[in-house]
């Protein structure tokens, strides 16, 4: 404990002394190399980390921080350490990237160890798969108390009983469910499910006539050709749809 | 049990030459696609078989699958996928899979390593995974597993662990032997695991005789993780799309569409053409930001800094169209079996086809700088010679191939997505020396521009994802990609929980380094970091390079950087002191 205490004080000290760059070191620890080449991308003149003066070195014994990326696979366990080991104290470990944070998808195979704190004593987690240039400057930063963490603290709790109210009102279940996948398929999940919660928007109205002529005017003057395809296509589901029913009622 | 195809033509001529050859020996045929077939043949005559479709049949290796079928029919069983590209027509190639069974209780098969050399890899990882003995293999070490983990403990064996199991590390210091090069004057340079020239870990051990490399080993598998047992135990087939993807952080997305490909043809599952467009999009956009990586890192290790900051500038663009297409810069996840995820739209297709344009200018001005570097041409002209000859024995893929006069390449050989539906032309050179693989690597980054801006133009209308299909167990068929490094082939065989049965990937990586002892042979140690970047390595790299001289008998090693440094000054060299 005296020692931990100790070593907080002495880290504390390294970012009030340190007047120059921070040097730091990447140790892949059997990562896919996606975390690599993001770290590389942030280096690059496009983000420049180096005007806020942090520089990736080449040796361990240069370092004040310690990048560890991956999720710590056996064979990479004793470089790891060694690496650990060469770097003069007081240093900074950063684990970088899902699988330096906890091990990430591999988190329990037979190969790895999971997580470079399964190791050594981490300062800050930069998380992401792969994270982007700008989280991974934001992480840096963060752990050279350059900027603040951002942690807010939220509790939900239910004060009233709140009712359910189906996503689509005034629209038939069953068709906003058939119109959904319909504008899955078409168009995938992301697109899919605005151009779906768009097209039910017009099916709120109620009469099917006036629905078809909203619709129709909205595909003549869609840009998107695609667009207007996959509108078409919902739009053919709803019109046998409200047929069939003009039918039963008939 | 396998879906039952007719097959194709050509693919019949062929397998009924090796029947005339063989005849009993050969005890079934299945064909999974009209461009898949899987012999299953005696264990004895394995090896003859397997020789006689590469050399003979114009195969060349591209996969050895190990499997534990014992649950199935009561053995074992190895596969040796051969890629026949006899005749070089697009229609007439096909995937010959020999299949042999290994009894259970004698878990041993004929090497076919000391007649096809590209085996060498593959059947010492299925001794280490399956404990299955390649008898008369002469490479005796491990290669996948890390050094402490114990014997007699072979990880993908059905009955022999959890996958989730951590055996205590049984040696505290890495014991790997490597190759002892005997001779006058020999030096060994160490190089790595923390290393060379990507970041990745990997060690190297060069023999030198003065400045000249005359042999090198190395030991890599540093980022062996699990993946093949994880997806067997944890995950379903949609998940294992998105593991597919962290095999590899710069090519991740070809593997996932592989192993897409993989379960699809398996299951009789037909993807959308418009899914299909979309998955070729994305495939040429991570070539290029993979190719513009490595050009970057040429013009590095030879001292030419400047142009690998451009390089990384002009990547960025590619990265950016990725943001815009998947929504992720680097990993895309958007495959599902049966399709993709996300669909393009005009605004996104603007953006894409606005970067193309800038890019183009962009990459003109680099190019014409890069080779106008005298220094880039005399640092990489007639260096790090790939021979045809032991390209043959090697089946190495990729630019790597194509660098030695072999148009190979797997969107041509066999056409895959929207590959045969747009205009495109395979770029080799004959140079066999790091500056032709970098020239194809160039060139390639043209093409890559032109089939993205065809495929945006041309993309089908239809759905991108078919949904409600039911999966067949223990049906296993070929997934295959041309990866920014070469041909990606995966194998799957489905299982009947909703799971696979046995994945396995292979990496196009794994098929470039077993030749590339032979590309050192005669370089001089300043030219390794660049000759091991020309092959575009992706072994998620490596910290220090021994280096032995043969002549002092002396060990010495030297750090990545230290050698990094003489790469590009080529003064003072590390190994005069």
């Amino acid at each position: 404990m005296d020692q931990e205490v100790k070593l907080a004080e002495l880290k504390a000290k390294l970012k009030k002394v340190i007047k120059r760059s921070v040097y730091i070191y990447r140790v892949d620890c059997g990562g896919c190399n996606g975390c690599e080449i993001e770290i590389f991308a942030a280096i690059s003149p496009v983000y420049d980390p180096e005007r806020l003066g942090m520089k990736v070195v080449a040796s361990p014994r240069h370092a004040d921080v310690l990048l560890y990326t991956g999720p710590m696979t056996r064979a990479m366990r004793l470089p790891a350490i060694r690496a650990y080991q060469a770097a003069p104290d007081p240093k900074i470990v950063v684990a970088y990237g899902a699988c330096g944070c906890s091990g990430g998808i591999f988190h329990d195979c037979y190969s790895v160890w999971g997580g470079a704190d399964s190791i050594f004593p981490v300062d800050v987690y930069i998380p992401g798969c792969p994270p982007t240039p700008a989280a991974t400057l934001y992480g840096l930063a963060m752990a050279l108390d350059l900027l603040q963490q951002k942690i807010k603290g939220e509790q939900f709790a239910e004060t009233e009983v709140t009712r359910v109210v189906p996503q689509y009102d005034g629209v038939c279940p069953e068709l906003a469910k058939e119109i959904e996948q319909e504008a899955r398929r078409l168009s995938g999940y992301l697109h899919g499910r605005r151009i779906a919660a768009q097209y039910l928007q017009f099916v709120r109205e109620g009469d099917p006539l006036a629905v078809d002529r909203k619709i129709k005017e909205l595909i003549k003057q869609e840009k998107d050709p695609r667009l207007a395809e996959v509108f078409l296509s919902l739009h053919k589901i709803y019109m046998e749809k409200m047929e069939r029913v003009g039918h039963n009622a008939g | 049990m396998p879906n039952e195809m007719k097959p194709g033509q050509d693919g019949k001529k062929s397998v009924e030459a090796l029947r005339s050859k063989f005849g009993a020996a050969i005890l079934a045929e299945a064909w999974q696609t009209p461009d898949q077939v899987t012999l299953t043949v005696e264990l004895s005559s394995l090896p003859e078989i397997v020789e006689e479709a590469y050399y003979r049949q114009g195969g060349w290796l591209s996969s050895v699958v190990g499997n534990d079928e014992r649950g199935l029919n009561g053995h074992f069983a190895v596969y040796y996928v051969l890629s026949i590209e006899k005749e070089r027509v697009p229609d007439k190639n096909f995937w010959l899979t020999v299949k042999a069974l290994v009894p259970s209780h004698k878990p041993e098969f004929p090497s076919v390593t000391p007649r096809v050399p590209a085996a060498v890899w593959y059947e010492r990882e299925v001794r280490d995974m399956f404990g299955l003995e390649p008898v008369g293999l002469p490479d005796a070490r491990r290669l996948v597993l890390p050094d402490d983990w114990p014997d007699n403990l072979y990880p993908l064996r059905k009955d022999a662990m959890d996958y989730r199991f951590r055996p205590d590390p049984v040696a505290e210091e890495e014991n790997y032997k490597f190759i002892e090069v005997e001779g006058e004057g020999i030096v060994e340079v160490p190089l790595g695991p923390l290393h060379i020239t990507s970041d990745e870990p990997g060690h190297f051990r060069l023999y030198v005789d003065g400045e000249y490399i005359v042999d090198a080993d190395y030991r890599l598998f540093y980022v062996h993780r699990g993946i093949e047992k994880l997806a067997e135990n944890r995950l379903d087939y949609d998940q294992v799309t998105f593991l597919a993807e962290r095999i590899c952080g710069i090519c991740g997305y070809t593997h996932s569409v592989a192993y897409a490909s993989a379960v699809e043809t398996a299951n009789g599952i037909e993807v959308p053409p418009r899914a299909q467009y979309i998955r070729t999009i994305l495939l040429e956009v991570e070539r290029m930001h993979s190719h513009l990586l490595n050009l970057g890192l040429a013009a590095h290790l030879v001292g030419f800094d400047a142009g690998f900051m451009h390089f990384f500038r002009v990547r960025e663009k590619a990265m950016q169209m990725a943001e815009i297409l998947t929504g992720g810069r680097k990993t895309y996840g958007m495959n599902l079996i049966g399709g993709v995820r996300r669909d393009i739209l005009k605004e996104e297709r603007d953006q894409v086809l606005r970067l193309i344009a800038e890019i183009r200018v962009e990459l003109d001005e680099l190019l014409d700088l890069l080779l106008n570097t005298t220094n880039f041409i005399s640092r990489t002209q007639g260096v790090g010679r790939l021979d045809p000859g032991v390209a043959r024995d090697f089946s190495p893929v990729g630019p790597n191939m194509r660098g030695s006069g072999y148009a190979r390449d797997t969107r041509a050989d066999h056409p895959y997505g929207a590959y045969d539906r747009v205009p495109w032309d395979v770029i080799s050179r004959d140079g066999c020396d790091v500056l032709s693989r970098e020239l194809v690597r160039a060139a390639e980054l043209y093409e890559s521009l032109k089939i993205i801006e065809r495929c945006l133009a041309e993309m089908p209308p239809g759905p991108v994802l078919v949904e409600g299909f039911a999966y067949k167990p223990y049906s296993f068929a070929l997934g295959y990609t041309e990866a920014p490094r070469g041909e990606n082939v995966h194998w799957v065989m489905t299982g009947n929980n909703q799971q696979v049965y046995r994945w396995r990937a292979r990496a196009s990586t794994y098929n470039n380094w077993p030749s590339l002892r032979y590309m050192f042979r005669g370089n001089t140690v300043s030219d390794a970091p660049l000759i091991v970047a020309s092959i575009d390595p992706c072994y998620s790299c490596t910290e220090r390079v021994t280096v032995v001289d043969v002549r002092k008998k002396k060990a010495r090693t030297i750090e990545y950087k230290e050698l990094e440094r003489y790469c590009q000054e080529r003064k003072n060299s590390p190994l005069k002191s």
